[in-house]
């Protein structure tokens, strides 16, 4: 590939940017506030870190913690109401604090790039894409046309993107989400900037999107040579791209070090809570379950004095964690690896868990839950106005669905989207009929009976558990009020009095104090919320429940308490719990059984350890490896798909993963471009839908390896 | 006697309008002081903007309330002492007896009425009749935007279309039809002031029957209960003896709304109601995507439920602004079906009418219509400020 740098305006630059070679970013001791009208909310505090030229650091914490408020300060844009009230901000050795409007305006364009999570937050929505990247040089370097135009036509290339010339010719919104965000990062790269900072670009795309991203970003790190600020929340990404690591709580840094070091000998109590509850493969939840933190994250006014950390660890020593204020020590023997922590010397950091009480696997029951055949089609009009007399389209969002699910158990879907998730579980819960197939529930059909002409006891016993937290409560009434009248419309109770009893018992179940009865859903946390739409899912004694990603939207240190206790009831009560989730790490901690989905179709379906080891579909195989995971020992092999998902309107004929498939060279004839794939029965409840011979099925390798300790 | 000077005027008016002071001194102390208990509403004092807006509705409002009970006002509104006829302001009554206020603070008009006093007894009317008529407005957009946000497709394009034709509605030709005497012969007012009306009925049935229709015992009595007394405001209201609509004997007749006051109503409801219509819409069609609805819609809800109770109170904010900005242009409409001659009797002191009055001496006598013009505008800029504080503080945090 052609070196960049060659025209003679880079040249130029190049030189002027050659001259530092100290740290790239230096952060000294900052705090940063944000003053509101009741008080000044302190958002990050006594925080420093370095970044050397051409090191990755990732910046990992939950939210709130005051990632995106570092990056921020380091952009100088903190807003009308934020000030950086103390420490400095040096870049290449100078205070961006002491800069004027003009020279930061300049630094931010040439020098630091940043990119956001919503790639449509940095595009132009009414601007062709080859515009606005020829905007970048040609404002800060002066470049001609023609030069901009073979510079933007150079990094379209770079980022991997097929036939650049078209797609400079495109608007941002024929993209798709993860094209979008390829283009930030051209844009990005358009001016060389000695840092890049990323504030979790990949959280809103999928999996394998995510994946060729992350590894986009880690070449071209390497190809510029660019020092990168990366922020994540997600442990297992941070191992994948950084060099070194500095985790964040409540506003501080409490532990910094080279991946190595953080990972295999943390010295935080913190970070040591983090990877303990987090599904890493070998965590069960039987006999090793995920260890939750315990309470809740303080609200930056309401921190404890001493140890921030201090109400949730389980090294808390009173008279010495609760007084004055706790600074960075480093850790002796570790190349710059620091922890905030007062007892870390006194630690026995290798000291094994506190064996969990190993808890008896539920007694797997008869089947309750049965679809056969299941096809779900919408018809779009390619004119919504005058929808007669257009020509309308297919969408096939279920494909001949096929399983059935017993008493106590937990099935996951997985898959990412756009696969038919969201609409099986619509037609599950009767807010659609089916086109064609049944659903069987304990033998009684119910794919085409629409909610409405479903009777109580039908609706109270298939319920559903949604994804995002800040949307599954009504903000205008009491969490009481909210499953009183979910017992209400399932008829339990025969007074108002015997309602709300059982409503307090509904919130013991789910390990909330009953005083939460009367708060509004705005004054509860995520974690909190999730469990007040278990607790009305249960309302009705619900044998089936649906639960939509009911962590991802959580912070990692909540997901497991949430987890855990849908683990718990499900024990109790023998649930059937349907799980959609595109984590595959979680899947593969709590599942019993798993079906793999791709636009529409069940790909793959058997038993968690017949998904997880070979033979795979070819798309599980990807989505494994796609997967981050924050365990050094863990050694991957490294598949990262082409393109995007098509889109459901317009899939591939043949076999839908055809356009993606890595193996498809290794089916004979046009078989897969032409023929839908069969369904194959590899063992005893592991099918298959490939065209793939039994013997390149015999050849595949596990994805997932753990190197021996 | 002499004539007061400007000072002494403004000193007498300031006097006059103690009560007002009093109740507007006790209402923010009160609220300031309890202000983080009051959600929005104490949000509002933390806005200068906001905060001298209330400050100005409330003054209006607090004039109206005193001045119906005769406190504020000098002299009766309707009495004329012939001498005082077009005399300027702080004119001592000449001739006047012990218990009479011995000068017209701002003036007499040209039937030698009190400006002063009709400025506040105007307020009065203002004050009743703006908001009632926006509620009115806004029962029958909420009616009618939930269903076409909610359900969408031929409902809404219908729904929609409608709206738009009657925004596309001259207004001014509608209210001169509205009240020719040949239109209000076929009764086709009252009939459209029957239709209205009956929207708050609908309304609230819905709302308490969707909510309580599984606990039939308590649903039955209390929409029995709800339903009759509302029904019987309704007869009382549409039907009026001797007109088109008479539905009910007089003599159950609770209380007769002059004609004029059902043409304001009908207009302000037709004109705003259009707008209203879109913006629930739009909410709806917002609001029904989050996961509440769909928790409520796998529990098996009704439609009717999850519009009024998981949709409807989560618009409230916008909905709120809006309501403070359309009070002000239906003090605006009022002010112009009046200065047409329209809506009000001819004699009633409120704002509109009077400045129409005023207009036909204005180059020789300015004061009879530039008093109640700049309350006019003193109250709507109060309520758009009002508005705009609202909106700003409802996005804080
Ligand atoms: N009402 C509808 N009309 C037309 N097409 C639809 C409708 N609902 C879903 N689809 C299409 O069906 C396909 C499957 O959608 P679905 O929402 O089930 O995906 P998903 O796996 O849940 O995705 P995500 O994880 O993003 O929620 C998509 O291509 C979607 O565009
Ligand atoms: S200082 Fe004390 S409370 Fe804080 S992390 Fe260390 S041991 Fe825990
Ligand atoms: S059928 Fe062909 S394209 Fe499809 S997954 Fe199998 S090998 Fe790949
Ligand atoms: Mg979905």
């Amino acid at each position: 590939m052609k070196q960049v740098g060659c025209t003679p305006y880079a040249r130029e630059t190049q030189e002027m940017k050659d001259i530092y070679d100290g740290p790239i970013l230096e952060i000294d001791v900052l705090s940063i506030s944000f003053f509101t009208r009741l008080r000044e909310i302190p958002a990050v505090m006594d925080f420093s870190v370095k970044v050397m030229p051409g090191e990755a650091v990732g910046l990992v914490g939950e939210s709130g913690c005051g990632k995106s408020t570092v990056a921020l300060g380091v952009m100088q844009d903190l807003g009308k109401n934020g000030r950086i009230t103390g420490g400095t901000i040096k870049f290449k050795g100078r205070d961006l604090g002491q800069m004027s409007v003009e020279e930061l305006r300049k630094i931010r364009g040439s020098e630091i790039a940043m990119i956001y999570q919503e790639p449509m937050a940095s595009l132009n929505p009414a601007m062709k894409i080859g515009k606005q990247l020829m905007e970048v040089p040609m404002i800060h370097q002066g470049a001609s046309e023609k030069e901009a135009y073979d510079r933007a036509l150079q990094v379209v290339t770079d980022v991997k993107l097929p036939d650049p010339k078209r797609i400079l010719d495109a608007y941002p919104h024929q993209l798709s989400g993860g094209q979008q965000q390829r283009i930030v990062i051209a844009m990005a790269l358009m001016s060389e900037p000695a840092l890049l900072i990323l504030d979790e670009p990949t959280t809103a795309l999928d999996v394998t999107v995510e994946a060729s991203i992350v590894d986009l970003v880690k070449d071209l790190g390497r190809k510029y040579g660019t020092s990168m600020l990366f922020i994540s929340h997600n442990l297992g990404l941070v191992l994948e791209t950084c060099d070194r690591l500095c985790v964040m709580y409540s506003g501080e840094a409490v532990e910094r070090g080279s991946i190595a070091d953080v990972f295999d000998e943390m010295q935080h109590p913190y970070t040591q809570a983090l990877f303990r509850s987090i599904p890493l493969p070998g965590a069960d939840k039987n006999s090793r379950p995920l260890v939750a933190i315990p309470g809740n994250f303080p609200l930056p006014h309401e921190r404890p004095p001493g140890c921030n950390f201090g109400p949730r660890c389980d090294y808390f020593e009173a008279g010495r964690c609760d007084q004055g204020t706790i600074r960075m020590r480093p850790v002796k023997g570790n190349d710059r690896h620091e922890t905030r922590c007062l007892r870390f010397e006194e630690i026995d950091w290798n000291a094994p868990l506190a064996a969990a009480i190993t808890k008896d696997k539920g007694m797997i029951g008869d089947v309750v839950l049965k679809m056969e055949d299941l096809k779900k089609y919408y018809e779009v009009s390619a004119n919504a106005l005058f929808g007669k007399s257009g020509e309308t389209k297919v969408v096939k969002a279920n494909e001949t669905l096929s399983f059935e699910a017993r008493e106590s158990e937990t099935l996951a879907i997985v898959g990412e989207s756009g696969c038919g998730k969201s609409t099986f579980a619509k037609v599950l819960m009767g807010l659609e009929t089916a086109t064609a197939g049944q659903i069987l529930l304990d033998n009684r059909n119910i794919e085409s009976t629409p909610i409405e002409r479903r009777d109580t006891k039908t609706i109270a016993d298939v319920q559903m558990v949604f994804q995002n937290p800040f949307d599954t409560l009504n903000p205008s009434m009491t969490v009481g009020r909210q499953i009183i009248r979910a017992l209400e419309i399932f008829g339990i109770g025969k007074t108002e009095a015997d309602r709300r009893e059982r409503m307090l018992q509904l919130l013991d179940l789910v390990k909330l104090p009953r005083a939460f009865a009367d708060r509004m859903p705005r004054q509860l946390s995520g974690g909190q919320k999730q469990r007040v739409g278990i607790a009305r899912a249960f309302a009705g004694d619900a044998r089936i429940v649906v639960a939509d990603e009911p962590v991802s939207a959580l912070d990692v240190s909540v997901q497991a308490a949430v987890t855990d206790l849908l683990m718990e009831i499900q024990r109790e009560k023998k649930t059937t719990l349907l799980f959609i989730s595109h984590d595959l790490s979680i899947v593969r901690y709590l599942s019993d059984r798993v079906m793999v989905m791709y636009l529409g179709h069940v790909v793959e379906l058997g038993t968690t350890d017949q998904v997880f080891s070979p033979p795979y579909h070819p798309y599980t195989e990807a989505l494994l490896s796609a997967v981050p995971i924050a365990d050094t020992r863990v050694k991957k092999k490294h598949i990262v798909l082409e393109g995007d998902i098509p889109s459901a309107m317009n899939p591939p004929p043949g076999c839908p993963f055809q356009t993606r498939c890595r193996w498809k060279s290794q089916v004979p004839g046009k078989l897969c471009e032409t023929e839908v794939p069969p369904v194959r029965r590899m063992a005893d409840g592991h099918q298959i839908k490939c065209h793939l011979s039994d013997a390149k099925f015999a050849e595949m390798e596990p994805v997932i390896e753990i190197a021996a300790e | 006697m002499e004539p007061l000077s400007w000072a002494d005027i403004l000193g007498r008016i300031f006097v006059q309008f103690t009560p007002v002071w009093i109740a507007l001194v006790v209402v923010f102390a009160a609220s300031i002081w309890f202000k983080r208990n009051l959600g929005l509403y104490g949000k509002l004092f933390d806005s200068t903007i906001g905060m001298i807006g209330f400050a100005l509705v409330m003054f209006w409002v607090f004039t109206g309330i005193f001045g119906a009970m005769d406190m504020v006002v000098t002299h009766d509104a309707l009495n004329q002492i012939s001498v005082m006829k077009n005399k300027a302001p702080g004119t001592p009554v000449m001739g006047a007896g012990e218990d009479v206020y011995p000068y017209y603070l701002l003036g007499g008009d040209n039937l030698a009425r009190d400006v002063f006093s009709r400025m506040v007894k105007g307020a009065w009317v203002v004050v009743q009749i703006a908001p009632l008529a926006t509620l009115f407005a806004f029962m029958v957009g909420i009616t009618l935007g939930l269903p076409a946000g909610f359900y969408g497709g031929r409902l809404d394009t219908l729904l929609s279309f409608l709206a738009n034709l009657i925004l596309a509605f001259p207004v001014i030709l509608l209210f001169y039809l509205l009240v020719t005497p040949e239109i209000i012969a076929t009764g086709i007012p009252n009939y459209m002031a029957t239709c209205l009306f009956v929207f708050p009925l609908i309304f609230v049935a819905i709302l308490l029957n969707s909510r309580y229709h599984t606990q039939p015992a308590l649903r039955t009595p209390l929409l029995i209960g709800v339903l009759g007394v509302l029904g019987w405001l309704y007869l009382s209201l549409i039907s009026e003896v001797g007109s088109k609509v008479q539905v009910i004997p007089g003599f159950l007749d609770l209380f007769d709304v002059p004609g004029g006051i059902l043409v304001v109503f009908v207009s302000v409801v037709f004109v705003n109601s259009p707008t209203v219509f879109r913006i629930v819409r739009g909410l709806t069609m917002d609001i029904k995507t989050r996961d509440y609805v769909a928790a409520a819609q796998t529990r098996g809800e009704g439609p009717w439920y999850i519009m009024l109770w998981e949709i409807l109170p989560n618009a409230r904010g916008p909905l709120i602004v809006d309501f403070c900005l359309r009070i002000g242009y239906t003090t605006i409409l009022l002010g112009t079906l009046g200065f047409f001659g329209l809506g009000l009797p001819p004699e009633s002191p409120d704002w509109g009418t009077t400045i129409n009055d005023g207009r036909r001496l204005l180059s020789i006598y300015l004061h009879p219509a530039i008093v109640p013009a700049l309350s006019l505008l003193s109250l709507v800029l109060g309520l758009n400020l009002l508005a705009d504080g609202l909106r700003e503080e409802s996005l804080k945090d």
